[in-house]
């Protein structure tokens, strides 16, 4: 393979710029999938054995334990199966605090793609900046940093494995989270 | 403790009014109460300031050193686990220049050291030493034992530790009255007792305070309409809620509206495991608090500890109301479980609150965007000048063989959201606890 078809990143093997455009790509159809509560379409990019998980961030100091770790509590813990009931909840014409809809934005940025030890599995940085509008003057801001695993599938599509989302909150400073990051 | 002074005495204020703001006998509520900068000034004061407010359960803080920050109205406070094994709760601020002296949230430590000038603070609170002391050396009035970090009072109820500024208010066992035989049902069902699981999520919603805590205090009211679409989506129907079997009881502003179902709040959790333990443990949930109060461990309610501590039993959640200002709040969750139960129904308790009581909780999200839009509408003078109804089961007050305090029928009531906002108003007209009714 020609050298200039490779990007190098700092600790792994260097990841062919196809494949990091087709990754990016993926992760920008994902985002303007959610942008139109299109939660169907988005849960078929995901793997049945998804994790997705957004952990309680906490201020601590250096000295002290983990700023969040597993067990502790979490936005979302959840199995595809939990995932689908949030969707059928969004999905319910008498979901009357999604009449006027939000206008989401997903900003997804810094992508980073990394081999890992499983040839069809690649370690995924992603920053996301989710900002939301509603009725006339309300607007939330969530920023976070994503490790995703994202897998080719046997039919030949990239699916979405793992998902860790940290947020840059310790508060959330916004009411809820209508969305998934 | 005689340096402790509570401001509200003296303050003028319209403190008259405090009664035209709340009409409990008739069900009328003034919209001001959740707007007016000054109203809320004096709730600051006359409730936040002496009432007592949860502030840590026990197996947060295990050992010696533990210590976790949060909120007394707007006063940040460091609660901690002293070298004497109590818990201590005192202002986190500076008796040099009042900087806090704790950043984390939660952790263990051996001193609260100041970034500014190095003063240090033990886990009671007492100031040990400064940086330079020799500077204050012959300096009559650097006393260190007068110069600790401001202490609030600390008392518990089965775990639950709570703490007060106020040395005149009542203990916290007169403060609670009868409403501890209604606590009981989740903080003595087992003999162990119940624990906390790791981990406090925090949240800001655009509201004021008292909607969600009236929320919790008596309002089922508003779950099968407001919540229609978490509970089709989990169960492709209602809930069942019955007058003749469901109440409401309040005592001293506290309140429960509770069904005698059992499961119904458990069952939203998306766990069989959780519906297993209680049905093995209904027997000994009986033995232990008789029949009635047995039945609640897991019923559809809501309940609120006045002022701001609401709680569901079932699904095992405790969560706080901080006020930051008239028409902003900031929500803290915690999950609990029996200390006695299986632990792997921890991960069971804590992501089926996720799934529907938190931020992103599919029960929950419908909840903030209510809260906020009654607060936000007050910004009209004339839309605030509109009294609102809270006049639901006015006469519906009963005698009852067993259940505690003031009991009402039929949990689609609004009997304790008047309760709370007559004890707000006792509080608020009240110059001292001397004038602060049993109710």
């Amino acid at each position: 393979m020609n050298q200039s078809d490779q990007i190098a990143s700092c600790d792994n093997p260097a990841v062919p710029i196809v494949l990091l455009l087709e990754i990016q790509q993926f992760l920008y159809r994902e985002a303007r999938l959610l942008d139109g509560e299109q939660y169907d379409e988005w849960l078929e990019l995901l793997a049945d054995d998804i994790h997705y998980w957004v952990p309680g961030v906490q201020a601590r100091y250096r000295k002290d334990d983990a700023k969040f770790s597993v067990g502790r509590m979490a936005f979302f813990d959840d199995n595809l199966e939990y995932l689908k009931i949030r969707v059928a909840r969004a999905k319910q014409p008498s979901a009357w605090a999604e009449d006027p809809p939000t206008r989401h934005f997903h900003l997804v940025g810094n992508i980073e793609v990394e081999k890992t030890e499983n040839p069809a599995e690649w370690t995924v940085h992603s920053l996301i900046l989710s900002n939301r509008h509603r009725t006339e003057d309300d607007e939330m801001e969530i920023k976070a940093r994503r490790v995703d695993l994202v897998r080719r599938d046997q039919d030949g599509s990239l699916k979405l494995a793992r998902r860790k989302v940290i947020l840059q909150q310790t508060v959330l400073q916004s009411k809820n989270i209508n969305t998934f990051l | 403790m005689s340096n402790l002074v509570v401001e509200t005495t003296g303050r003028e204020v319209p403190v008259a009014k405090a009664g035209e703001w709340v009409d409990a006998e008739n069900g009328w509520i003034d919209r001001r109460i959740f707007w007016q900068d000054d109203i809320y000034a004096l709730e600051l004061e006359r409730i936040f300031a002496r009432c007592w407010i949860f502030v840590a359960h026990d197996s947060q803080l295990p050992e010696i050193g533990d210590f976790l920050t949060s909120t007394i109205g707007q006063d940040a406070v460091i609660v901690s686990r002293g070298e004497d094994g109590k818990i201590h709760t005192f202002l986190n601020s500076c008796s040099h220049r009042g900087n806090r002296v704790c950043f984390a949230e939660v952790g263990k430590a051996r001193r609260f050291t100041c970034n500014f000038h190095g003063w240090s603070y033990g886990l009671d609170g007492s100031l040990k030493s400064v940086s330079r002391p020799q500077s204050y050396d012959g300096n009559a009035n650097f006393d260190k034992a007068q110069l600790g970090l401001h202490p609030a009072r600390v008392e518990s109820y089965k775990g639950m530790h709570f703490a007060c500024f106020d040395p005149a208010a009542p203990s916290l066992e007169e403060y609670l009255g009868d409403f501890r035989w209604y606590l009981d049902v989740i903080l003595d069902n087992d003999e162990g007792g119940i624990e906390f699981i790791d981990g406090n999520i925090k949240s800001r919603l655009k509201c004021n305070w008292k909607f969600p805590a009236e929320n919790f205090v008596g309002d089922s009211y508003h779950a099968p309409w407001t919540h229609s679409s978490a509970l089709i989506a989990m169960f492709g129907k209602q809930p069942t809620m019955r007058p003749e079997r469901s109440y409401h009881a309040n005592v001293n502003g506290h309140g429960w509206e509770f069904g005698l179902d059992f499961i119904g709040n458990a069952a939203t959790l998306n766990s069989p495991q959780i519906i297993e333990y209680l049905r093995e443990q209904e027997a000994k949930f009986a033995e232990r608090l008789g029949k009635v109060r047995s039945r609640m461990v897991g019923a559809l309610s809501s309940a609120n500890v006045f002022p701001n501590l609401s709680f569901l039993a079932g699904h095992n959640t405790f969560r706080t109301w901080n006020p930051k200002g008239p028409s902003e709040t900031e929500l803290h969750t915690w999950v609990f479980l029996n200390a006695n139960a299986p632990q792997e129904l921890k991960d069971e308790y804590r992501r089926g609150v996720m799934l529907t009581f938190s931020p992103a909780g599919i029960f929950e999200m419908d909840d903030g965007e209510n809260f906020e839009n009654c607060t936000s509408v007050n910004a009209g003078v004339v839309t605030r000048r509109q009294k609102l109804h809270a006049g639901m089961g006015l006469d519906s007050q009963i005698d009852h063989d067993e259940l505690k305090g003031n009991v009402y029928q039929s949990q689609i009531n609004e009997a304790n959201q008047r309760a709370f906002y007559l004890r707000w108003a006792d509080l608020m007209g009240a110059e001292t606890w001397a004038d602060v009714p049993v109710r």
